[in-house]
């Protein structure tokens, strides 16, 4: 069941550390088995897999949006996965998802959705007012919207803006929320080639400039190889190799993508 | 192309020829059966209506001219029954607004408390509104506020059951980015549910509105006040010209609100 990586206590550096991560859907289907996964602050580490190698399993399971069976996720140095009700929040707090199909609230606009980064540690009350914001909160979604390149765009509708821009609001929302760590599953699947480029772009960005540690589910081996700072091969719910983008022959990067024929 | 080779079809899968013929007859029979027991059951008969052609050919005939005398009370009775119905829907939208994230399956906290939300909901739906109007008219009197009491209460398990299943159908991407960004339930159902489905909630609480204008016309027969008090009143007495009038305003009424509500649903979804 190991994964052939020593089984470590989390370095106090990892910003996301995953020990030993198990999760299975049906009975004989183990989708992750016994995962371990360290991504540190200001690194931005790439998974690449074929589809149902369980890679979207994995981000999912380590911010609870699915219940991992077994094994550890840490956030920030903070355990996620004995986490429960307000201190569960507390340490979702420490990370964003970005998700393939962006999920902005259409029918508000940029600034809004970027806001809602920070209801997690807004006071509930403050939260009531269904359109106002604490002028601190209204600050900092502005100064994160300006960092991916967007402030022309604040009181534009959620559903008016181009993918690519949507997705980078999303981030911005991750901005807003003030998270240490960014789990991105498949952020650019449905982007244009060069709406893409901008989104990984502005990812590794955050990664070395602003210090976070971003975890990046792709499917495009070259875009993997020209933005990792980290690959990890996923196959079959384990990590087959993980590696300086340098390291790795094509032959690896073919080999995952060989033998899993089920879809996700 | 030379020779057409002809596909070779799978064989039709059989039906049981006899049986499902017996099945489908069966059915008829015991559809018809139904219907007869109905009619008998009902005492319709053709001959009454043939007869009763000459009763409401009198009542039509007694109506006119209408009697423009009562067309105040009436107009300012319908005013009555329009509030009744406003205050009645606007009531049970806020109390369904509350009771919806507890009634919706997705974003419930528990099991439990969606079982009791049901149950509640099953309730206040299950008894008619003109029962209701019964009951309140025993507890605060007679008059339109017992109306307004029992629209509320029928309307808070229409409205929460259609809100609740919007909300289950609704696409739940949002809904999850807010909830792992460590957004509380209040936070995610202010912030993350509401903007997706407020224009179906508008629409169905006019929808409702439109509804209920007619039902509280019907919850002044039994002393909610309103235009049916008034309607009910010259009836018992036999004043078919005061009712001809009434029975306009009711008419203007009721197409100037399905006509309002149209437009605003049209501005707003």
């Amino acid at each position: 069941m190991g994964s052939g990586l020593s089984r470590s206590e989390p370095t106090p550096l990892s910003a996301l550390a995953v020990r030993g991560l198990e999760k299975s859907f049906a009975r004989d289907r183990l989708v992750l088995k016994g995962v371990d996964l360290d991504v540190h602050p200001g690194e931005m580490v790439v998974i690449l897999g074929a589809n149902g190698s369980g890679k979207s399993t994995l981000l999912r399971a380590a911010i609870r949006l699915i219940e991992p069976d077994a094994g550890r996720v840490t956030l920030a140095g903070r355990d996620i996965t004995a986490a429960k009700g307000r201190e569960l929040r507390e340490v979702r707090r420490r990370a964003a998802m970005i998700f393939q199909q962006i999920h902005l609230v259409r029918r508000r606009t940029a600034l809004e959705n970027v806001s809602y980064g920070a209801l997690g540690r807004m006071p509930a009350r403050r939260s009531l007012l269904l359109r106002t914001f604490p002028p601190d909160v209204v600050e900092t979604a502005w100064r994160s919207l300006d960092r991916v390149g967007l402030v022309q765009k604040g009181w534009q509708r959620a559903d008016t803006l181009s993918g690519g821009q949507a997705q980078r609001v999303a981030i911005a929302r991750a901005l807003c929320q003030q998270a240490e760590v960014i789990l991105a599953d498949e952020p650019v699947s449905s982007l244009d080639p060069r709406a893409a480029e901008d989104v990984l772009a502005l990812l590794r960005d955050i990664a070395h400039v602003d210090g976070l540690a971003v975890a990046c589910v792709l499917h495009q081996p070259d875009l993997a190889r020209r933005y990792a700072d980290r690959i990890v091969g996923f196959a079959s719910g384990q990590v087959a190799f993980d590696r300086d983008p340098g390291a790795i022959r094509e032959s690896e990067i073919t080999h995952l993508y060989l033998g899993e024929l089920d879809g996700d | 192309m030379a020779t057409e080779q002809t596909v070779l079809r799978p064989p039709r899968p059989v039906q049981r020829g006899l049986r499902r013929r017996l099945v489908v007859l069966g059915s008829l029979a015991g559809a018809g059966a139904i219907y007869w027991h109905a009619w008998n059951n009902t005492g319709a008969s053709i001959s009454a209506l043939i007869t009763g052609y000459h009763g409401m050919v009198d009542i039509l005939r007694r109506s006119v001219p209408p009697s423009l005398h009562v067309l105040r009370p009436a107009m300012s009775a319908s005013i009555v029954t329009l509030e009744t119905a406003l205050l009645g829907t606007t009531a049970a939208l806020l109390f369904s607004l509350v009771l919806t994230p507890f009634a919706a399956r997705n974003i419930a906290p528990s099991k439990i408390v969606y079982e009791v939300a049901r149950v509640f909901i099953a309730i206040t739906r299950a008894v008619p509104d003109l029962i209701w109007a019964l009951l309140f008219v025993t507890a605060v009197g007679l008059g339109p506020f017992a109306g307004v009491l029992a629209l509320a209460v029928h309307s808070i398990g229409t409205l929460a059951k259609l809100f609740s299943e919007t909300i289950e159908d609704m696409e739940m991407g949002p809904v999850d980015a807010l909830r792992v960004s460590g957004a509380s339930r209040l936070q995610v159902y202010l912030h993350g549910v509401l903007p997706g489905v407020a224009p179906t909630f508008v629409s169905l609480g006019l929808y409702r509105f439109d509804v209920n204008v007619r039902s509280s016309l019907v919850l002044g027969f039994v002393g909610a006040g309103g235009i049916g008090f008034l309607i009910d009143n010259s009836m018992q007495l036999f004043q078919y010209r005061e009712v001809f009038t009434e029975l306009a305003c009711v008419l203007a009424m009721v197409l100037a609100v399905e006509r309002l509500s149209t437009l605003l649903r049209a501005r707003i979804v």
